[in-house]
Formats: C-alpha cells, sequence, structure tokens
C-alpha cells in the first residue's frame, strides 16, 4: 500500500544563513535522509502554521542535509525566516520532474536565472561540479534586482574558479552607495556575450516569469532547440502529489510532470508565464 | 431479487438505527421533516427522517458523506466499520468514478477517501423523478446506473428489483433476503423496469432538449473570450457551484493550529476565489472571474475527460440550482458551443 503522501517528515533545522534582507538558507537535517534529484521540490511546513513548496539548493550527492533557500513573501515564509537552529520544521517530498542531467553529459550548458531562481540552480550547479568530468562546460549567468539581492555572496567567487566554469552576475541597477565591479543590466543582456553552440547546447532557466519569458525568448533567437530549454516552472503546487489541482497548467500538474519541462513540451499551455 | 418498497425502505431505517447487519453508518437521503418540499437532502446524522430513495438526486452531493468538508489526512488511522450509503442516483455513482480515479491511482492515495471506498458498499436508486435542472443525458448519462454501484435498486410499482454488482453488494442483499423477506425467484431485469428506465430516460431528454449541444467539447477551448465574458456576467466568484459538484474535489491543506505535532487536514477549496491559483509573489494565472469561469468549465468538460476517461459532469444540475447569480451550466454551454462553432479545436487540447 502506498504511503500516506501527507505524512510530514521531521526535520531540525542546524544552520541559517541570511543571504539578502530577503532571503535566507536554512540547513535541514531530516530524520531519515529524502532522496531528492536536483530540480524536485519538496513541502516545507512548520508545524501549526503551514507549509509552502521548495526547491532544495544543495547537491543532491549530499544524502542526509538539505539546504533550502527561501524568499520572504508571506505568513509562513516570515516565520521561516524567525527560526532558529534547533527548531523543527516538517518536510514532504520529493515531488514532481528533476533536471535531467544525462542530457547535459558531453556538452556545454547554460544555466540563466536570477532572484530566488537561484535557489533550484544552485542545487543544479553543485551536483554538476560534483561529477564535472561528466559535463564539458558551465555557463553560468545569475542575476539579481541590486547587489545587495545577490544570494550565496561566498560562494560565487569560489565557484568561478573552476577551470571548466564560466559564471557571470549581472544586477539591474547599482543603487548610491553599492559597490559592484560585474555587469549591469537585467541578465538576458549576458547572452549577447554567449561563446557556446546555441545549436547543440542545453539550457537550463529559472526565475521570475518576466525573467524565463524573455530568456526564453532569447534563446529561442539566439538557435537554443525547443526541446533543450529546460524551465523550472513555479505554480502554485500546494499537495505536491497531483490531487489538489492548484498547479493544473493546461493538461500537466506541475507538481508531478513538473517542475521541470522542456520548451517544446509547454509552450502552447495557457497561462504559461502568469 | 424482488422486494416490497415498504420493506426496504424499513430495512434501511432498522440498519441505521444499528439493530440489523454490520453497517456503523447508514446513510440515505431523506424529505426536510418540516416542509412539503420534492427535495430530499442527505442526512449526515441518523435519525427519525423519512427515507427519500425514489425521485431524484438529493439537494446535496453524497461526496459530502465521504470527503468531508473538512478531514484530517495525517496523522491518518482509517475506521474500518463498515457503512451503507444508499439511495444516491446515477450521477452521484458516476461521480464516484471519477473520484476513484481521481483520488486513488498510480501516483497516491488520498488516505480518508481510500479507507471510506473500502468500508463503503454502495446501494443505489433509480431515479423514478427529475429535478427541473436535471441533464445527465446530455453528458452520456442515464436516469439510473448501469455500473460503479455495489447494488442497485430500480422501482416498479410497489416493488424494487435488486441487483448485486460486487461482493460487498452480495452481502448486502444477502441481509435483506433474511431479514426483509426478499423473494430471490427473479434474477432477471423485470420488463416492467425496464419500461421504467426507458420512460425516465424520455423525460431528461425532453426537458433537456432546449439545451442540446454538439458534444465534442474540446472545441469549447477555441470560444471566444467575449463569450466567456458574457457567460458569466452573473458570477459573484463564490464558488458554490464547485462545493456542490459531486466530482470537485479540489481541496486546501491545513495545519492543525494549536496541534504539537504536524497534523494535516484537508478542506473544501474553489477555483472559482481569487487566491486559489496565486503564488508567493502574487501572480495569477487567472486573475479575472471569467477567466476562473472557463477554468472551470475547460475542467468540468475537457480536463477531466482527458485525465480520468469521464466528463466531470454527470449531469446532476446543483451547480445550476446553487448559482445565486441564476447562471444555468446547460444554456451556459449551449451558447459557448455555438460560439466555438466552426473554430478548429485547440491542438493542445488533452
Amino acid at each position: 500500500m502506498k504511503p500516506n503522501p501527507y505524512e510530514a517528515i521531521p526535520a531540525i533545522i542546524t544552520e541559517t544563513v541570511d543571504e539578502t534582507p530577503l532571503i535566507r538558507t536554512l540547513r535541514l537535517k531530516p530524520d531519515r535522509p529524502l532522496a531528492f534529484r536536483t530540480g524536485q521540490f519538496i513541502e516545507l511546513g512548520l508545524p501549526g502554521l503551514g507549509e509552502a513548496p521548495f526547491t532544495p539548493s544543495s547537491s543532491h550527492f549530499v544524502p542526509d542535509i538539505l539546504d533550502v533557500t527561501i524568499m520572504k513573501a508571506g505568513f509562513l515564509t516570515e516565520h521561516l525566516h524567525e527560526a532558529k537552529p534547533g527548531d523543527r520544521v516538517g518536510l514532504r517530498g520529493p515531488f514532481g520532474s528533476a533536471y535531467p542531467l544525462e542530457a547535459f553529459e558531453n556538452r556545454d550548458l547554460l544555466i540563466l536565472g536570477g532572484g530566488c531562481g537561484l535557489a533550484p540552480l544552485r542545487s543544479l550547479f553543485l551536483t554538476l561540479l560534483d561529477e564535472i568530468h561528466r559535463y564539458k562546460s558551465i555557463t553560468f549567468y545569475a542575476g539579481a534586482k541590486t547587489p545587495q539581492d545577490c544570494p550565496y555572496k561566498d560562494a560565487f567567487p569560489v565557484w568561478r574558479k573552476h577551470p571548466k566554469v564560466k559564471l557571470v552576475r549581472a544586477v539591474d541597477a547599482v543603487p548610491l552607495g553599492e559597490a559592484w565591479d560585474e555587469e549591469v543590466g537585467v541578465v538576458t543582456v549576458l547572452l549577447g556575450k554567449l561563446d557556446i553552440d546555441p545549436a547543440s547546447s542545453p539550457a537550463v532557466v529559472c526565475g521570475p516569469p518576466v525573467m524565463m519569458k524573455f530568456g526564453t525568448r532569447d534563446l529561442l533567437r539566439l538557435g537554443f532547440r525547443e526541446d533543450r530549454i529546460y524551465l523550472s516552472m513555479e505554480k502554485k503546487m500546494y499537495c505536491g502529489v497531483g490531487q489538489c489541482r492548484h498547479c493544473l497548467m493546461g493538461g500537466y500538474y506541475v507538481c508531478k510532470h513538473g517542475p521541470v519541462f522542456t520548451y517544446a513540451q509547454i509552450k502552447n499551455e495557457e497561462g504559461l508565464w502568469d | 431479487m424482488l422486494i416490497q418498497a415498504d420493506e426496504l425502505s424499513s430495512f434501511l431505517q432498522r440498519c441505521q438505527a444499528q439493530s440489523l447487519g454490520p453497517y456503523r453508518e447508514v446513510h440515505f437521503p431523506v424529505w426536510p421533516a418540516d416542509r412539503d418540499s420534492p427535495h430530499a437532502v442527505l442526512a449526515l446524522a441518523p435519525g427519525q427522517a423519512r427515507p427519500a430513495l425514489d425521485g431524484h438526486r438529493a439537494v446535496d452531493p453524497a461526496k459530502l458523506l465521504f470527503y468531508r468538508v473538512r478531514e484530517r489526512l495525517a496523522p491518518f488511522s482509517a475506521d474500518a466499520s463498515a457503512t451503507l450509503l444508499a439511495g444516491v442516483k446515477a450521477c452521484d455513482v458516476r461521480a464516484l468514478e471519477l473520484l476513484d480515479r481521481a483520488l486513488v491511482n498510480d501516483d497516491f492515495a488520498d488516505p480518508a477517501y481510500r479507507a471510506w471506498r473500502e468500508r463503503a458498499t454502495v446501494l443505489s436508486f433509480d431515479c423514478t423523478d427529475a429535478a427541473p435542472s436535471c441533464h445527465c443525458t446530455l453528458v452520456g448519462g442515464k436516469p439510473y446506473a448501469e455500473t460503479g454501484f455495489d447494488a442497485n435498486a430500480s422501482r416498479f410499482g410497489d416493488h424494487y428489483y435488486l441487483s448485486a454488482a460486487t461482493p460487498k453488494g452480495d452481502v448486502l442483499l444477502e441481509l435483506i433476503r433474511k431479514n426483509a423477506g426478499g423473494d430471490t425467484a427473479h434474477s432477471a431485469i423485470p420488463a416492467k423496469v425496464e419500461d421504467r428506465r426507458a420512460e425516465m430516460t424520455a423525460k431528461v431528454q425532453r426537458q433537456s432538449d432546449a439545451f442540446a449541444r454538439p458534444d465534442a467539447f474540446a472545441r469549447l477551448r477555441a470560444a471566444p473570450p467575449k463569450g466567456w465574458k458574457e457567460e458569466s456576467a452573473e458570477c459573484v466568484g463564490c464558488g458554490a457551484c464547485t462545493h456542490i459538484c459531486p466530482t470537485c474535489y479540489c481541496l486546501i491543506l491545513n495545519d492543525e493550529s494549536r496541534a504539537a505535532g504536524f497534523v494535516k487536514v484537508r478542506s473544501y477549496d474553489s477555483c472559482q476565489w481569487h487566491g486559489y491559483a496565486r503564488v508567493a509573489s502574487g501572480a495569477s494565472p487567472r486573475p479575472r472571474i471569467d477567466e476562473r469561469f472557463r477554468h472551470r468549465y475547460l475542467c468540468k468538460l475537457v480536463t477531466m475527460k482527458a485525465e480520468f476517461g469521464t466528463l466531470g459532469c454527470t449531469g446532476c444540475g446543483r451547480c445550476t440550482d446553487a448559482c445565486p447569480g441564476g447562471i444555468d451550466f446547460r444554456k451556459a454551454v449551449q451558447k459557448l458551443m455555438e460560439r466555438a462553432g466552426d473554430e478548429r479545436p485547440d491542438a493542445g487540447a488533452r
């Protein structure tokens, strides 16, 4: 008999990192390992306060510890931002589809992300780094509103040292008094400097809807194939198993058939970018 | 098996009083005690009310009894005591067939629904009347169930013809035979039942004629935005249609706020409500009422059909009865299908 999909796995917060004023990473140790594949999501909740879908931001090769990067957006996430090491949370999942790592093998991969969309991309990136011999190169374009809004500040300088990695960050604007020595502009402007072959390279896109919409458009214009553009979609993935129907997008449940789709799969779906 | 109508009615009442059979809970529609109404209601608690086994479907959908407005899913411990649901009509039985596919499948099982299904015996009854909003024949249904029940009762004259379709149904019929004097000499549907069924089907067809439309519902996707705006002009987005629909099962997952551990409770949600599909950033795929109205019609007639192989509308007409804006589902579908007209069906329709 199938296990009850609504039973939560208890987990302890072992560490918290405030990435930006609005973004925080929780390091979690679940009571029993939760074997996710990068790209899949989980439901994370506080007892009595509710739960919401998040994508782990750590490598899927780390078995017993899970990082989850959370943007403050409402009731539950405000409480999660106040949580302390030692506090208990509940996890359900993992749910949905993962990034197809085998499709990235021996290829130049482009990762394009912005804002809190960098959370699943950090997971992907770290997972790729753990087996970097399988891949030709990784070009990682990361966007944020301002320098202060960039998450994983300490990690980027380390990541970009890797010989197979080309990592560029862009911010929409640099407010007075903030220092920034990387690119300025929406993240899609970085595509102008892309030096991999679009026709043969896979691309992964994750970010706010407007960024995903224009990012996908630009990738198509550059010559990326529709079936090699991987989108991490966000709808209201509420139950995680395809029961509650909130995340239905045309004929797809984002929680079950996604969240990772190729653009070719979903390009005709209504409300794709809404 | 044949049985006197009064005998069966009194048998069910005795079952409900727990003096007969294994059934710890017995539910059937009843006539409202205090007024002369043609509309039977489902009795949530056993009482003295008169069973309303004939006529048409009750005001409330049977799902209220087994997919409760509020129900704990985790931690969950199954109640194994047998339940008897009697007096439901074909439209509710057909809804059960959809819910079975939606709620217990390869991907997951709703623990509460699965437990109820395992312990429940469903005794359906043929319709002997049609409510003004009944239109099962427009969605490929009939006013009597042919599948999906454990046992079925067909009224003719002063008798019911009872037939079992599952082992649970056999158990029930055996209990009836022992305790209510069923006549088992008859094992084939009497001609009088067939006549009665044909007569009822004709009645529903007659009242549905005015709403006839093609049934290639995938074409609904092609109906222009103006059509949806017009049909939803009186919609206030209250969600009554979804809560009273026998096949709607969208849920809100709540956490028990005073619990020490993790307690998940589901309650009804409605796709007609603005917050339904809204994500954390505030974006919603259907911010307008006409978009949400369209979503429901497509869900019932296109999406659920593609997912479960059966329409999400069983023709019970309850959404029409419940709508404070007076929107008639039959009329709206008819007009929208007209508007979809010669447009080609959407290639993406699944």
